[in-house]
């Protein structure tokens, strides 16, 4: 069998990161994508964390294909027929260093492989992996099209579903209850009527995210955001509720539903259909974090579940870029050492423990939980925007003094015991 | 002042070049002139010279023979430089395609091949053609002062003849024997089958599995009185000849009804079917490009598909 | 025999999208040329039947970036060798302009016994370059080559044209330019692909060519390049197959296309 120093199953943003630094450091290193180039298949909602990564590879983000620095932050929760939009409108978020960005994966995969070819590393597209060898515990290489090649150490980036990591056992096979579904459109536009429609100045961004009757009260939500001249817009929905709920929603006409709001229409009028995606996002937190180094391999992105959903925010491009830059190093340092064993690997988890990735994680640890709680979606979007609803209506009957009406509505909706359990729980996210 | 010259070994399309070269060269001021080569070059030269051509130049040198690339190069170069022509219009077909650059290197010309259409645009002749294997159509104007066109065949139409016949020039050629020997020429194989006029095609592509399976095509054009045309992935195989091909490297169609059944759609074959004035298409891929295309879409098999569409049509 | 193939790297044509009439060609992928392909693998087999032979992938573009695939898989594909003509002043040469650079490198490398192009290039399909090359290196050119067969001092091609097969018989050197029947071109391993990038590769500017950025100049203006008006119904018609065919002759008697 023919042998490298690296193999990297899967060429997305973890498998990218991880080739850079390797053949930053010189070694031999070969990207196995099945996409016809990187960014092809790979799909994201649209808003990379830059603050949490900025010092790792710093010379790259200089020059990478960002789209817009989201300057504008808004949430709308959505009732039955009424809604409630919340601006955050934040100097901090408006003035460079900016802490996020949005992206749109063909452009920004195809850029990262192309910054690891420059540093000598192989990226190979249109080539599918077929199988992950084994002997005993330990990983020896791969099979595709046919070849078996050997590397010294495996990284696996194959994305969310694991399939051929789950195959030999190195992780659980994927159930519904740790995963939601992403359906995702792009849409053009041009930059001016981008800037018109969201209030921006040149160069600014908006991020726009929906909770309640857009996932028809289950668990999950929408997303809108701004790119150079299109949008991304989308829908997440846990797989489980998807699965649990009576009446038959076709989880993919969510979306078309979602853009026919009468306070969306006008905000997506005039798009140019360029992309359309569905996607499975890891949503089990860290409790469904597979081991993630053994004998010859190491598991970095989203194929070891290292992405985090919690609510407002979408977190993996981050932690795919993270996880491949700490597993560089520690196949690096393995390899000088001359010791691939899980042993020699091991610093892998530790560094991930001691940076955001696995922290952050671990504080995120109850979300999945409390988000499992479908009056998340249904009661508590409907609850804020009912009540300013009827603060705001004027009728033909006198009305009631202002504050019996606010009392009235936290008494209802908010001031009973299962509100008052479950905002108790939430303070552990 | 400077001449037009047209050639092609193929009478009909130097004929169609004439008609073209004359009406430039009356806007232009330029003269016409024809090149006709071999032993029919006097036939030639009463048609090319009944066509409006002034001046035809024929040889018979036997160096012609087999019309090799180099020598009849090289016989135009000469014949261009006796015609004082500046602009040359050649027919795109394989061998015309293969010796328009030549010529135009030998000539310092520019030049532009499978040229759909030439132009006249603020006193310069601007050439259409395909760009981007299909997706658009360039303009392109060239710069230098001598020019080089390849059109495609069935571009323009044929004059009708006029009495009085152009003069016929013995051309003086100095020329060599071309380099490559012709060892043997065959006919391909296929019946012969004009795109061009038909008015329903039913193309076929990969999606069919098996030669075999070629039938249902050939009945289902039978039962809309439709030509069989099919993409060049399938006469790659040898399935179908290559006269049935559509796209870049072969018909340009304009029926008013095409049926496309088990073809991507890739742009090299769609070029040849967006004049088409009604597409369907038939594909297992929802994805598939053709049905960008197309007016009426199936996403189905056509194994299932076509005999439905036979029996329906067979019912009417 | 010491076999040159020249090979072009374009658009992936099947990424490029319409707007507004106009070519969207902003981070659309590169690809090796198809015919281009198939160049290589006759050359590969010419290599493997002739014996001590040698193929050289020649290729001409403004920025390495551009080839650095195409010549990747060409080389994984099996060729020995590559050179690379690469200079910002290519941008915007024309036909002319790239056959004169290849000819030029080609009388750098100096032995060549036969040049292979595609007939046509897969976005261009000019088939100006092959022929070009010809004359400037004042040799004998067979195009449409749907097969190729070395012999005695010089090459038998059996080549396709519009209504027969020709068989011509040439010395060498000689310019070819291949068909895509001539066969189907192989798709390397990845450990070939692997190695690829360890093949001797050159790098060559203009001026390494006693070429000036004059000399490659484009003589073809472009006007517009705008795609033809498409103006289609988009109606799929739905349900299982009898249905499905059903509508679809319905729509054609709507539409006056059969009944009549
Ligand atoms: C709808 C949606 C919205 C999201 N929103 C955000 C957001 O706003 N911000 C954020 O940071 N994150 C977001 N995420 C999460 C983020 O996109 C992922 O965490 C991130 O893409 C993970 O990167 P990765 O490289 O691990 O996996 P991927 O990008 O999935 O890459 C895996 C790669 O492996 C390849 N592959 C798989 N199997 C094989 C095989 N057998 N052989 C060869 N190649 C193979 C695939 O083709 C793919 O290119 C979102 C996800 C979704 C679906
Ligand atoms: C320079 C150049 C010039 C070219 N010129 C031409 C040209 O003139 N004409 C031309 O046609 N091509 C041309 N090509 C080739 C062109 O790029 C494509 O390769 C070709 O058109 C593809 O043929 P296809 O659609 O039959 O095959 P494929 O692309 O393989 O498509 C087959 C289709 O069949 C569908 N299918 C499979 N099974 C079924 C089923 N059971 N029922 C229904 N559908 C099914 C599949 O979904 C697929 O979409 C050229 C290429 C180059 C590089
Ligand atoms: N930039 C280039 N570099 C190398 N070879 C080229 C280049 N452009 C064209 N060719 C070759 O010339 C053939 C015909 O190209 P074209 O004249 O553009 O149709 C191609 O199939 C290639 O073999």
């Amino acid at each position: 069998m023919e042998k490298v120093d690296c193999i990297i199953v899967g060429g997305g943003l973890a498998g990218l990161s991880a080739a850079y630094g390797l053949a930053s450091e010189g070694l031999e290193v070969m990207v196995v994508e099945r996409g016809d180039y990187s960014g092809a298949k790979n799909v994201t909602g649209g808003r990379l964390y830059l603050s949490p990564i900025r010092d790792i590879y710093p010379e790259l983000w200089e020059s990478a294909p960002f789209e817009r620095p989201v300057t504008r932050e808004l949430v709308t929760l959505m009732g039955d027929g009424a809604s409630t939009t919340i601006e955050l409108a934040s100097d901090r978020f408006a003035t460079a260093p900016h802490q996020s960005y949005t992206v749109l994966r063909a452009r920004l995969d195809q850029w990262l492989a192309d910054q690891v070819m420059e540093k000598g590393g192989m990226v190979i597209t249109k080539n599918r992996v077929d199988e992950i060898l084994m002997e005993g515990d330990k990983v020896i290489g791969i099979r595709a099209g046919g070849d078996d090649i050997g590397a010294d150490v495996t990284i696996i980036a194959e994305g969310v579903l694991g399939l051929l990591s789950s195959k030999v056992g190195l992780r659980e096979q994927p159930t519904a209850r740790d995963h939601a579904l992403g359906y995702k459109e792009i849409l053009e536009l041009p930059s001016s009527v981008i800037q018109d429609r969201w209030h921006l100045n040149e160069g600014e961004g908006a991020a726009h995210l929906f909770m309640g009757e857009v996932t028809k009260g289950m668990m999950g939500g929408g997303f809108l955001y701004t790119n150079k001249d299109s949008i991304s817009l989308g829908i997440v929905v846990g797989m489980e509720a998807m699965r649990e709920r009576t009446e038959k929603v076709e989880s993919h006409t969510l979306l078309d539903a979602f853009k026919e709001l009468p306070h969306i229409r006008p905000l997506v009028e005039g798009g140019t259909l360029v992309e359309y995606s569905a996607h499975a996002i890891p949503e089990g937190g860290i409790a469904k974090v597979p081991k993630l180094f053994g004998d010859g391999y190491l598991m970095v992105g989203d194929a070891a579940g290292l992405a985090l959903n919690a609510l407002l925010t979408v977190r993996g491009m981050d932690f795919a870029i993270a996880s491949g830059f700490y597993a560089a190093r520690a196949v690096a340092d393995a390899k000088n050492r001359g010791d691939c064993s899980a042993a020699g690997l091991a610093q892998y988890e530790q560094s991930l423990r001691s940076s955001f990735v696995l922290k952050d994680l671990e504080t995120a640890k109850e979300i999945p939980h409390i988000m499992e709680n479908p009056r998340l979606f249904t009661h508590y979007p409907q609850a804020v925007s009912g009540l300013l609803e009827k603060l705001y209506t004027i009728g033909p009957h006198p009305s009631q003094k202002l504050s019996s009406t606010v009392i009235g509505g936290v008494r209802k909706d908010f001031m009973n015991a299962r509100t008052l359990k479950e905002l108790l729980a939430m303070r552990k996210i | 002042m400077a001449d037009i010259l047209v050639y092609s070994e193929k009478q009909d399309a130097a004929l169609e070049l004439a008609f073209k070269g004359k009406e430039l060269g009356a806007a232009l001021g330029m003269g016409l002139s024809a090149a006709a080569f071999g032993p029919s070059a006097a036939d030639s030269a009463g048609a090319l010279g009944a066509h409006g051509v002034d001046r035809v130049f024929v040889s018979e040198d036997p160096a012609l023979e087999g019309l090799g690339v180099d020598v009849v190069a090289e016989a135009l170069a000469q014949v261009a430089c006796e015609a004082g022509a500046t602009m040359v219009l050649i027919a795109s077909t394989r061998r015309g395609k293969e010796l328009a650059p030549r010529l135009a290197q030998k000539l310092g010309a520019g030049c532009v091949t499978d040229v759909s259409s030439l132009v006249l645009t603020d006193g310069s002749v601007v050439a259409s053609r395909y760009a981007f294997g299909g997706n658009t159509v360039a303009r392109e104007n060239l710069t230098t002062e001598s020019k080089v066109f390849a059109v495609m065949p069935k571009t323009f139409e044929i004059a009708a003849p006029v009495a009085g016949a152009g003069a016929v020039v013995q051309a003086a050629l100095s020329l060599q024997p071309s380099a490559a020997k012709v060892v043997s020429r065959r006919p391909k194989d296929g019946d012969a089958v004009n795109l061009d006029a038909a008015e329903r095609i039913v193309g076929v592509g990969r999606g069919f599995a098996k030669r075999d399976d070629l039938g249902l095509g050939e009945e289902l054009a039978a039962a809309l009185g439709a030509e069989l045309a099919c993409t060049k992935g399938l006469s790659d195989f040898g399935w179908l000849g290559e006269d049935r091909i559509v796209g870049l490297s072969g018909a340009k169609t304009k029926p008013d009804f095409y049926l496309a059944v088990g073809v991507s759609g890739q742009i090299q074959h769609t070029v040849g079917i967006s004049s088409a004035k009604l597409i369907a298409a038939i594909n297992t891929d929802k994805d598939a490009p053709i049905f960008q295309l197309a007016d009426y879409g199936i996403v189905g098999n056509l194994y299932e598909v076509l005999p439905a569409l036979v029996e329906k049509l067979k019912a009417l | 025999m010491d076999i040159v193939v020249s090979v072009k790297t374009n658009l992936d044509l099947q990424m490029i999208r319409i707007k507004n009439r106009e070519p969207v060609l902003e981070a659309i992928p590169y690809k090796t040329g198809d015919l281009d392909k198939n160049a290589v693998e006759a050359a590969l087999q010419l290599r493997d039947a002739v014996g001590e032979s040698k193929v050289i992938v020649l290729t001409v573009a403004e920025s390495n970036r551009k080839v650095r695939e195409t010549i990747k898989e060409v080389l994984a594909m099996g060729a020995d060798e590559a050179v690379l003509i690469v200079d910002p002043a290519l941008e915007s040469t024309d036909q002319a302009g790239v056959a004169r650079t290849l000819a030029a490198a080609l009388q750098k490398i100096g032995s060549y016994d036969l040049v292979l192009f595609g007939e046509g290039s897969s976005d261009d399909y000019s088939g100006q370059v092959g022929p070009r090359v010809a004359e400037l290196l004042g040799v004998p050119q067979i195009g449409y080559a749907r097969q190729i067969t070395a012999g005695g001092a010089g090459v038998l091609v059996e080549r396709s044209m519009d209504e027969y097969i020709e068989t011509l018989e040439a010395p060498l050197p000689a310019v070819l330019t291949v068909v895509s029947e001539i066969n189907e071109p192989r798709i390397p391993s990845l450990m070939n692909i692997m190695k690829a990038g360890k093949k001797p590769t050159e790098e060559w500017s203009l001026a390494d060519l006693g070429l000036d950025p004059a000399a490659v100049a484009s003589s073809c203006e472009t006007l517009s390049n705008l795609a033809e008006e498409q103006d289609r119904k988009h109606i799929m018609l739905e349900g299982g197959a009898a249905e499905q065919a059903a509508g679809l002759v319905n729509a054609l008697l709507k539409e006056g296309i059969v009944g009549r």
